[in-house]
């Protein structure tokens, strides 16, 4: 299933975690969703840098295995924006079931 | 590498700029091959690995729309490496610098002294022509190297430059024609501001 322009709030949300790099960005999103939320992970990287444009996460240079890896971490305004659209989904959320019913 | 990703990163990284295609060439490859030795550890073939990492990325179209949309195109890079040649040539010898700005003062003279003696319609084209010119040369000596001080600007900038073309030509085609090229090039000055944080803004883009 792939929810158009839920990305960057699931990229968020994996940062806040912990500091990560792309591919474990990409394993964590399918893993914590079971599977459920599938993506190409050729578009991850562009959503990443979209955010890093907007100062909602920064990327510093680090190590993985001996191989050089760009990490990536979530901004102060990066959990302000999970935050809101935390506060939106549930909003959301709750109105669909609402109007779909309870299964 | 195999054939299948060069191409694959061929097709994502075109129309970006040289140190964009580095960009993407390097955090794709790092991933492609964290996916791969993941298939690899997890049973897969070597083959059957490189198939299915490969797969992970999706198409290669897709990604490089995406890529263009957040990172700097060739054709942006060229703007920004050639578009401010006029200002480094002004800037770098006083004499010119000097004589420029007159340029204007002495034009926005003339119309005055059209005005007084009747010719109001060479008085508009040249008072026109001296607010225009003062739009583009004297910004390049303001102190504009704050994001909202370059705001204010570019809102009196086009607010001027419409009032002033629909003045010198009377809202006629020729006012599209002159309004087109800086449209164009503000709208890639909007698309690089977009791309670029604040702190790696060179002056043009606050202008």
């Amino acid at each position: 299933m792939n929810f158009k322009g839920t990305l960057p709030t699931l990229i968020l949300e994996a940062l806040e975690q912990e500091p990560s790099h792309g591919y474990r960005i990409a394993l964590r999103i399918k893993e914590r969703s079971q599977g459920v939320l599938d993506f190409k992970e050729g578009t991850l990287y562009p959503a990443l840098h979209k955010l890093e444009n907007e100062g909602l996460v920064q990327s510093y240079e680090g190590v993985e295995k001996g191989r050089p890896r760009r990490y990536y971490r979530i901004t102060k305004s990066g959990r302000a924006m999970l935050a809101k659209d935390r506060a939106e989904w549930r909003q959301l959320s709750r109105a669909v079931t609402l109007l779909l019913g309870e299964a | 590498m195999t054939t299948e990703l060069e191409t694959w990163l061929r097709q994502a990284s075109r129309r970006l700029s040289r140190d964009s295609a580095a960009q993407v060439r390097t955090e794709i490859q790092e991933h492609y091959e964290s996916a791969r030795d993941a298939a690899v550890i997890g049973g897969s073939t070597e083959e059957e690995a490189n198939r299915l990492a490969l797969t992970a990325l999706g198409d290669a179209r897709t990604a490089n729309c995406q890529y263009r949309r957040v990172l700097l195109t060739s054709a942006e890079a060229r703007l920004l490496r050639e578009g401010n040649w006029e200002a480094r040539a002004v800037c770098s010898r006083p004499g010119l610098k000097w004589s420029l700005l007159a340029i204007p003062v002495i034009v926005l003279f003339a119309a005055a002294a059209f005005f007084l003696t009747g010719a109001l319609d060479t008085a508009r084209v040249l008072l026109a022509g001296g607010i225009m010119m003062s739009l583009f040369l004297v910004p390049l000596f303001l102190p504009l190297y704050t994001s909202s001080r370059a705001r204010v600007f570019r809102f009196v900038k086009w607010a001027a430059l419409i009032a002033v073309l629909g003045l010198a030509f009377q809202w006629s085609w020729l006012f599209v024609a002159c309004l087109w090229p800086v449209a164009w090039v503000e709208w890639r000055r909007i698309s690089i501001r977009r791309k670029l944080p604040i702190a790696e803004w060179p002056k043009q883009l606050y202008l």
